[in-house]
């Protein structure tokens, strides 16, 4: 077994710091969006380690505070995606037939369409909001998983231990959750990390675009766009939640391939 | 089953989704909060006149099928309604801002393409070393990048820190229009880049693993040639590739034109959302639908190219 | 021609050794095999000499090649590939670029200046191929046809050396022995160089001259093929020889060797096979025994006791087949028909046969003759588009019809083990909780360990997951599973195919041993006469879905009466120079 390469550790330091970030923002900065008008927009200085916004708002602190929001919603996308995908697959890849046949089909047409874009015109056309971006983005990355964990059950439905499993009279239901699925999961789980990579850029990019959370509420995308305006005045009010979202995607899209990569390399050494 | 009816069947299929979408962009008008009279008065007062020119327009009394098909109808005949915003002809405002939007498609993909293949065939040819870690690291990089993201780093770096590149606007002939769209070229092609990046050098070294490269090499084929095999064995994985970058970068025209303050389809889709403008939303969904579904078409056709199990009808061996 | 000593090839990355102090050579003209099971290290032998190891292998020691040395020069490797030595490979079904036309690979390999609208006409027709194969992509073509494509584009730059990694080992037994006589006669009419990888003992001594035999990763013995053949100067070329079961007659036991291979490095320091012989001394595991010259010229042996080894016994007599008395049969297929959609030719066209309890009924075709589709009709599996499957006098015809205690009792009258030993276990589950589950499922107590006792196994193992258990194991496994509710008919589809040939025989004892005393009735579903021979009661031979012959197994194989029966025993390789033909 390769040791585990330096970057996967580095990937794993930043996941553990923007979750801690998120789970104790309240505590850590609890006064991130109190507003501070006679301040107004400065540059990184003494208190102020990345400056303030242009409502007198402490960008790093707006930074802890914003992944309370930007995170758990990516999460939910990608485990609620990741639950709804795993069922389908499984069922879609164990029995096959017409069923399996226009669940793929679904799933094909909706992975031709960009998520994003459809996210912007539904979310848009039923008048925004976070939880509406969050089941859009469900729905939409919901296919992914399904033609994922449909590919890998396909592998695994006609190997001799399934049908000796089907010899043995075992339920579907067993042969699905209890054997089918262990030898999956890695898979699984792989594509749901990069389904919660996309799914922070895109729910970033919808709060980009106003789609998303409030107004004023601390997220990445939202901080954002609410200083592009100010760009010259302190460039750390954007250039930092920008950052923030790249290094936790890529964090993500790190262990996610990482997690690929194993099972590739088990695959191989059977 | 040769050209003609594998075409047909490609044709057959795209209409088919082509369809069904725009069924689902019909029903956008009845997604949209409030009633379907409300949404499309906006912010008009509700007179009996305007009223009036709504029902002539939309039916509302109708089952909702026969709306759909006269909408459809209408459609067809490049009747796309008006904006309830400026009360303009949506064809028009549509045609205003399409060659903007797919120039900045066109540009980006090129930049993705050029940068992203011979990355990809840089990192599987170089397998495991210095070189090929670094491109890995930029794909990874360049995929978990949303494009309003770079765009901004990109205007505080270029245009604000060195000055290299204009921030808005998208000037005059066709040198300085070129010159305008760099920078949000750029901005879209960097998670292009990191999907070419991957699913090539991803695809070229499955290939440069297979038999049949270990058996040319084995026969003592020049090592351009080996590669030549592998490359074409791999064009299908990038050709899939390519479909999801360009449709992709409609979707990230959106952000990039709103950063760079552009006039294109995705700062009008923008517009139009925020100010529930619906018919102008239909129409850019259907629009878009339209362009996704030849990419796609493109593509079909691209494999039976590239493949000639796909069009003479093989067997999976 | 080709000199190779000292070859070691080792894995820096994890400080494995593969192979260590490989030598031997071959004379121009001359065809040598290197014989050995799997882990032998004899492809890693051909892959070393031209320079092609996969990636993260390194190799040290002397390579020559047509009297140059090359193992430090990559460059003249490569310049050699192709116009002095060249390689055949395996699988037809991956070694062709499935993108490009036979004719234009064929072209690619041609020296410059030679005019492809003539030269690839020559070599296809110099491989038995008709002229517009050039024109075809390699999914048009069947495997035989790939395989001469191969030997075709290999002799492209005519080679002096030509190398065949089990070059017939993935077709069926018929094409296998046209494309060795091919092979063969190309070879003598080029006056090439032959260096032929096998796993198969006998064919080796049909195909090559010489024959150097492997054992993981190390040299056992080498010899000339008809000295070899009379007599083994190393235990385990003779197990080897003796383990592989004879077409022409029945054994009343085959010899297995007990064990699996090893790993290389689980054997460093010893003599390799000295944990399996029987013949071994302590000083077999005090170092590493050499080569050295034993009897008669040109023969090695790395054996200690390669000068005094006692004399082989002689060659077991045949033992006439028991014969069983009829009985109501547990298994009684009517005029069975299957079609798979989009398939123009039925996989079974009306096959009729009978399995009484305690019989072993041996069903024998190549591939595409049906035999394995008959077995998953059997099991339910797959469902017959007609005929009638009784199994213990119920209809079992269509699964899909019958209730859930009627699936139930089915499943408990007739159990299956499949050909890969690889994917019949889930990987994921430890032996024990297999077993334990197929205990459970067939309604008996959880005794796991006497189950494990029963197919032969130490019940420690049962804590382990198949990862840890050497192929044999996991056969064995797959049994206990199969065998767990004392089913009345055992379905067995190529259950020993996969296995190495010291394995085989093991396998193939535990059936028999199975079969005794749990009187199971069993269909035996395999390419393999010799297998056939020793195991089967009565067999049917099936081609193209429908069966051609069947009868009592000596009868069958030794007055065969159908020409296709004729054809698969011809194809039996005999260890002679008589053969391919």
């Amino acid at each position: 077994m390769k040791r585990t390469p330096i970057s996967v550790w580095a990937a794993l330091a930043v996941l553990a710091a923007v979750t801690a970030a998120a789970a104790f923002a309240p505590w850590l900065v609890p006064g991130a969006t109190d507003q501070d008008l006679m301040t107004g927009i400065t540059g990184p200085g003494p208190g102020h380690p990345l400056g303030t916004d242009d409502l007198g708002r402490d960008v790093l602190d707006l930074l802890i505070a914003g992944a309370r929001t930007a995170v758990p919603g990516a999460f939910a996308v990608a485990a609620g995606s990741m639950l709804i995908g795993n069922l389908i697959g499984l069922t879609a890849g164990y029995f096959g037939g017409w069923a399996d046949t226009l669940a793929m089909r679904w799933a094909d047409l909706m992975f031709s369409l960009p998520a994003l874009l459809v996210a912007i015109v539904v979310a848009g056309v039923l008048g925004g909001g976070y939880g509406l971006a969050i089941a859009v983005l469900v729905v939409l990355f919901a296919p992914t998983d399904t033609r994922v964990v449909r590919g890998a059950v396909l592998e695994q439905r006609h190997r001799p231990y399934i049908e000796a499993a089907v010899l043995k009279n075992l339920s579907a239901w067993r042969i699905m959750t209890r054997h089918i699925w262990p030898n999956i999961a890695s898979v699984a789980l792989a594509n749901a990390f990069l389904n919660f990579a996309y799914a922070l850029v895109s729910l970033s990019s919808l709060s980009f675009l106003g789609l998303g959370v409030a107004a004023g509420s601390p997220d990445w995308g939202r901080t954002l766009a609410d200083n592009r305006t100010q760009l010259l005045a302190n460039p750390w009010a954007v250039i930092a939640p920008g950052l923030a979202v790249i290094a936790t995607a890529a964090a993500l899209n790190i262990v996610g391939d990482w997690l690929h990569e194993r099972v590739d390399r088990r695959g191989r050494a059977r | 089953m040769g050209w003609g009816r594998f075409a047909l069947r490609r044709l057959a299929g795209t209409a088919v989704v082509v369809l069904l979408l725009s069924a689902g962009v019909f029903g956008l008008l009845y997604l949209a909060p409030g009633s379907v009279q409300q949404t499309l008065l906006g912010t008009r007062p509700a007179t009996a006149e305007t009223i009036a020119a709504i029902q002539a327009r939309y039916h509302l009394g109708d089952p909702v099928t026969v709306q759909y098909l006269r909408w459809f109808g209408d459609v067809l005949r490049g009747d796309l309604g008006t904006s309830i915003r400026t009360g303009a002809p949506v064809s028009g405002m549509l045609a205003d801002r399409v060659p903007l939007t797919l120039a900045l498609t066109a540009y980006g993909t090129l930049l993705a393409a050029l940068a992203g293949i011979p990355l990809g065939v840089l990192g599987a040819l170089r397998r495991g070393r210095a070189a090929d870690r670094l491109v890995v690291t930029a794909g990874v990089a360049g995929l978990s990048a949303p494009p309003f993201a770079v765009g901004l780093l990109l205007l505080v770096v270029f245009a604000g820190w060195l000055g290299w590149f204009p921030g808005y606007g998208t000037g005059e002939g066709l040198a300085d229009q070129l010159w305008h769209l760099t920078l949000p070229a750029a901005a879209l092609a960097v998670g292009a880049v990191g999907m070419l990046l991957r699913f090539s050098r991803a695809a070229l070294v499955r290939e440069l693993d297979q038999d049949y490269v270990v058996f040319a090499r084995a026969r003592g084929l020049a090592a351009p040639v080996v590669l030549g095999y592998a490359l074409r064995n791999s064009l299908v994985p990038m050709l899939t590739a390519a479909g999801l970058v360009v449709t992709g970068m409609l979707a990230g025209t959106v952000l990039v034109e709103v950063v760079f303050a552009l006039p294109g389809l995705g700062s009008l889709l923008v517009d139009s959302v925020t100010f529930k403008d619906v018919p102008v939303v239909q129409a850019l969904a259907l629009l878009l639908t339209l362009l996704i579904a030849a990419v796609n078409l493109l593509v079909d056709i691209g494999y039976a190219l590239a493949d000639p199990r796909v069009r003479l009808g093989g067997g999976a061996s | 021609m080709l000199r190779v000593e000292g070859l070691s090839v080792r894995q820096p990355a994890t400080g494995r050794t593969l192979l260590s102090e490989v030598s031997f050579d071959v004379a121009p003209g001359e065809s040598v095999a290197i014989v050995g099971e799997s882990g032998s290290g004899k492809s890693l032998t051909a892959r070393a000499v031209l320079g092609l190891l996969p990636a993260g292998l390194a190799a040290s020691g002397l390579v020559e090649v047509g009297g140059r040395r090359v193992d430090d020069d990559p460059r003249a490797q490569r310049r050699q590939r192709g116009s002095t030595v060249s390689l055949l490979m395996q699988d037809p079904f991956t070694l062709l670029n499935p993108l490009r036309k036979a004719g234009k690979q064929i072209a690619d390999g041609l020296p410059r200046g030679a005019d492809p609208k003539t030269e690839v006409p020559r070599l296809l027709a110099e491989v038995g191929l008709p002229a517009d194969v050039a024109g075809r992509y390699p999914f048009q073509l069947s495997g035989g046809m790939r395989q001469r494509v191969g030997l075709a584009a290999a002799l492209a730059a005519a080679p002096r050396v030509l190398l065949a990694d089990e070059p017939t080992t993935a077709l069926d037994a018929t094409t296998q022995r046209e494309v060795l006589a091919l092979i063969r006669r190309v070879q003598r009419e080029r006056d090439m160089t032959f260096l032929l990888i096998t796993h198969d003992l006998r064919l080796a001594f049909s195909m090559c001259d010489r024959v150097v035999v492997m054992y993981a990763g190390r040299v056992m013995e080498v010899g000339r093929a008809a000295d070899l053949r009379r007599e083994q100067r190393h235990p385990y070329t003779r197990a080897l020889l003796a383990a592989e079961p004879p077409a022409d007659r029945r054994l009343a036991a085959i010899p297995a060797v007990p064990g699996s291979v090893p790993a290389h490095d689980a054997v460093a320091g010893q003599c390799a096979f000295t944990d399996r012989c029987s013949l071994a001394l302590a000083e077999c595991r005090a170092s590493v025994p050499p080569l050295r010259p034993a009897g008669d010229a040109g023969r090695l042996s790395a054996c200690v006791r390669a000068g005094d080894l006692p004399a082989a016994p002689a060659p077991p007599l045949g033992v006439a087949a028991p014969v069983r008395t009829a009985s109501e049969p547990v298994l009684d297929l009517r005029g069975l028909r299957k079609t798979f959609p989009g398939s123009a030719r039925p996989a079974l066209a009306g096959v009729s046969l009978t399995v009484a309890p305690g019989e072993i009924v041996a069903v024998v075709g190549e591939s595409g003759s049906g035999k394995t589709t008959l077995a998953r009709c059997v099991t339910g599996l797959e469902r017959p588009d007609a005929g009638t499957i009784l199994l213990g006098g119920r209809d079992c015809s269509d699964y899909a019809r019958m209730s859930r205690e009627a699936v139930r009792q089915a499943r408990r009258t007739a159990q299956m083990i499949f050909q890969d030993p690889y994917s019949t276990l889930n990987p994921a589950r430890t032996v024990g909780a297999t077993l334990k589950e197929a205990l459970v499922a067939d309604g008996r107590p959880a005794d796991v360990a006497a189950l494990m006792e029963l197919v032969g196994l130490d019940p420690a193992l049962a804590a382990l997951r198949p990862a840890n258990l050497s192929g044999g194991e996991r056969q064995r496994v797959a049994i206990a599973r199969a065998v767990a509710g004392e089913p009345a008919l055992l379905v067995c589809d190529e259950p020993v195919s996969a296995l190495d040939v010291s394995v085989q025989a093991q396998v193939l004892g535990l059936l028999a041993g199975l079969r005794e005393r749990l009187s199971t009735g069993m269909l035996f579903i395999t390419h393999d006469l010799a297998v056939v021979r020793q195991l089967a009661d009565r067999l049917y031979v099936l081609k193209a879905g429908e069966c051609v012959e069947s009868g009592p197994v000596d009868r069958v194989l030794d007055e065969p009466a159908h020409p296709y029966t004729r054809d698969l025993l011809a194809s039996v390789p005999d260890g002679t120079s008589r053969w391919p033909g």
